[in-house]
């Protein structure tokens, strides 16, 4: 990082140095012998040529006669013998002007995508027997006790040990949301402490804690390569022997055949040399994407490669997982059904049951009651439901087969996945109706992804059929299919890609999802904290799982190959269209200047569009 | 194996790709990627690292002066 500015702080000496003499060259031009003047005009290509020249003879010892800066010490030095001597100075400071503020652009450019990803402290503070001991976070080893304060980056992923606190995670997620930790919770590396003092045992080395995998995903992601960027390195490929192919045609075929004289063309050959280097092109395509994966880091969406804009960005289907994908994966009470007793005294009785249970049915149902009740002698049957003693009566909440263990006759009641019945004493009080809550983002998601042309969103799920009828009528779902083992829901998304035209996208979080996210034209694994096979499988993560994120991401890919192809575009056009105007002499070798690194530059500038990328 | 280092000072990715080329010629280097936006070299090899990375000096040095590696 450091040394690699030496070239640029080299340069204004000798380029103001040059400059000088090549104003005092035309200014005097009448005056000064012409030995004078030719010597004059070498020290001046000299002192600001002499980088370029080097590597240009390093170029020549490698034997590698199409290199960018032999082809331009060619142009530069054939132009001094062909008498233009200003041209051939001016040329040569044009061209190390430009490649200046080429390396500025990108330099700026690589540091505001980095600025990005800069989610991860490299210091942490350690407590050593009691002492507070600051140290590289890649020096940490595991068990080792962290101390947090206010304000402070979570260094490595750790486990709370004592304390409690509010935390942002929006450095990972792109979603600024506080959550509150005590503990037992752990934290991934990159959150950021909000409130309170924590200590926390280190669970993994720096580098492969969350804020670590993220960033390497961003970096491997550029090099897994778009359908556009194999195009342009295989274009530059042939790019350079064609332009020299055609520099040396033009130089020396037309005097042959004696239709216009040597030093005419040569010089118009010359501006080709200029022209030959496909930097620009070799740069702002990779740029565009790289800028691209960058901005939509920001937002909590990781892309794993510049191959996945393109599929995303053509998406015709979205195939979505529900339980944790389309729903919070938490239940809400819908309603109570009751027989035999008050709507509130059913869920009381269920509430008291079900208190040592954990299971996401258990948590809803105590979170609507008011429990005064306490049960005893507590046995849970795995598969059915509970049954305790609560107030001297015998209460079994569970599901039909726990009531037809009970000899309870329950079939006249409704059914879904989510349905809690409850008995006392062998008589059947009531029914309680539990659905999974559909995320408060969804239907705004959903028509959002409508509004960008997709036109099929459909659902395949494990759950029972009443469940995902309700889950798909609230979405209006184009389809669902239920009961479905994750063998069936692969079989499913292959029947529908079955058909070439359809663009499958497939939106899941779980280990059950993984084989449909790989199959899928694009596989979207929502959530940091889904599991790891389903973010290896995946092509997008969606850090908040936030279904919001899905049409940014589409808008992000638009945008992204739309600048990409602008880049292209724009690039061969200005350079053709320099090529062929100098061909007929109209244009100076300063516009071969202008098509090399000017062309560059603007693609770079273009490119950076990527990251402003809109976050609704 | 493969290594990692960083690069810098290189001009463009043309010159990356030259470079890289370069260094998969070497002898004990099996290949070798330039990621000229990230600033990276991951090179394949059998030789340890301290060898390794006077290789790629090495060979970045008979390109152009101005391209360093750590």
């Amino acid at each position: 990082m450091k040394k690699s500015k030496l070239n640029i702080i080299k340069h204004p000496i000798f380029l103001i140095f040059s400059s000088l003499l090549l104003l005092i060259g035309a200014l005097l031009v009448a005056s000064l012998s012409q030995a004078v003047s030719l010597a004059l005009y070498i020290v001046a290509l000299l002192a600001v040529g002499h980088p370029v020249m080097l590597d240009a003879l390093r170029g020549i010892l490698r034997k590698d006669l199409l290199d960018e800066k032999l082809l331009m010490c060619i142009a530069s030095i054939g132009a001094m013998c062909i008498g233009e001597y200003t041209e051939a100075v001016a040329v040569m400071i044009f061209y190390s002007v430009g490649e200046y503020f080429e390396e500025r652009a990108v330099k700026k450019a690589r540091a505001s995508i980095r600025s990005l990803m800069e989610i991860c402290p490299d210091t942490a503070t350690v407590l050593t027997d009691g002492e507070e001991v600051e140290m590289d976070a890649e020096d940490v080893e595991t068990g080792a006790t962290l101390l947090l304060r206010v304000g402070d980056r979570v260094p490595l992923d750790c486990r709370i040990v004592s304390g409690a606190s509010d935390v942002d995670t929006s450095a990972l997620t792109g979603e600024s949301a506080l959550r509150s930790v005590a503990v037992g919770d752990t934290l991934d590396s990159g959150t950021v402490i909000v409130s309170g003092v924590l200590t926390a045992e280190a669970l993994r080395p720096a580098e492969e804690s969350a804020a670590a995998r993220i960033l390497a995903l961003v970096e491997n992601a550029t090099e897994n390569k778009s359908k556009e960027e194999s195009f342009i390195t295989r274009f530059a490929r042939w790019y350079t022997p064609l332009v020299v192919g055609a520099a040396a045609l033009l130089a020396f075929l037309p005097p042959i055949l004696r239709l216009a004289p040597l030093s005419e063309c040569v010089h118009r050959a010359l501006l080709f040399l200029v022209v030959s280097c496909p930097c620009a092109l070799v740069i702002s395509v990779p740029m565009a994407f790289f800028g691209g994966i960058g901005g939509a880091a920001r937002i909590g969406v990781l892309f794993k490669g510049g191959n996945v804009f393109s599929p995303l960005a053509k998406s015709t289907h979205f195939v979505f997982d529900k339980t944790g994908t389309l729903t919070t994966g938490e239940f809400s009470l819908k309603e109570i059904r009751a027989l035999h007793a008050s709507p509130d005294a059913i869920l009381e009785l269920a509430a008291a049951a079900e208190f040592g249970s954990n299971h996401p049915v258990a948590r809803a149902i105590r979170a609507a009651a008011k429990c005064t009740l306490t049960a005893t002698d507590v046995k849970e049957l795995a598969g059915k439901g509970i049954i305790a003693q609560i107030e001297g009566k015998t209460v079994a909440v569970g599901n039909k087969r726990l009531m037809q263990s009970c000899g309870i006759e329950a079939s006249s009641l409704c059914e879904g996945a989510t349905s809690v019945l409850v008995a006392e004493n062998g008589t059947l009080l009531g029914e309680i109706l539990l659905s999974d809550t559909v995320k408060p983002e969804a239907g705004d998601a959903l028509s959002s992804l409508r509004s960008l042309g997709v036109k099929h969103l459909s659902m395949l799920t494990g759950d029972g059929e009443n469940a995902a009828r309700a889950c798909a009528e609230s979405l209006s779902l184009d389809g669902f299919s239920h009961s479905l083992r994750p063998e069936d829901k692969y079989a499913a998304l292959q029947a529908l890609l079955s058909n070439k035209e359809n663009k499958v996208a497939y939106v899941g979080d779980g280990i059950n999802d993984s084989p449909s996210l790989a199959l899928a034209d694009v596989g979207i694994a929502m959530g940091s904290g889904g599991t790891d096979s389903a973010i290896e499988a995946s092509d997008v993560v969606i850090m908040s799982a936030n279904l919001s994120r899905l049409p940014s991401a589409i808008r992000i890919a638009r945008k992204t190959l739309r600048i990409a192809k602008e880049n292209i575009v724009f690039a061969l056009a200005v350079k053709l269209g320099i090529l062929v105007l100098g061909a007929f002499g109209l244009v100076g070798m300063w516009w071969g200047v202008f098509a090399d690194v000017g062309v560059a530059v603007i693609a770079i500038l273009n490119s950076m569009r990527t990251l402003t990328s809109k976050c609704k | 194996m493969k290594l990692k280092f960083s690069i810098t000072g290189l001009d463009c990715p043309n010159c990356a790709a030259k470079l890289s080329a370069m260094l998969e010629k070497e002898e004990g280097i099996d290949s070798a990627k330039i990621n000229f936006l990230t600033e990276k070299v991951t090179v394949e090899t059998a030789l340890a690292e301290s060898d390794a990375l006077a290789l790629v000096r090495a060979t970045a040095a008979k390109f152009s002066k101005s391209v360093v590696i750590e």
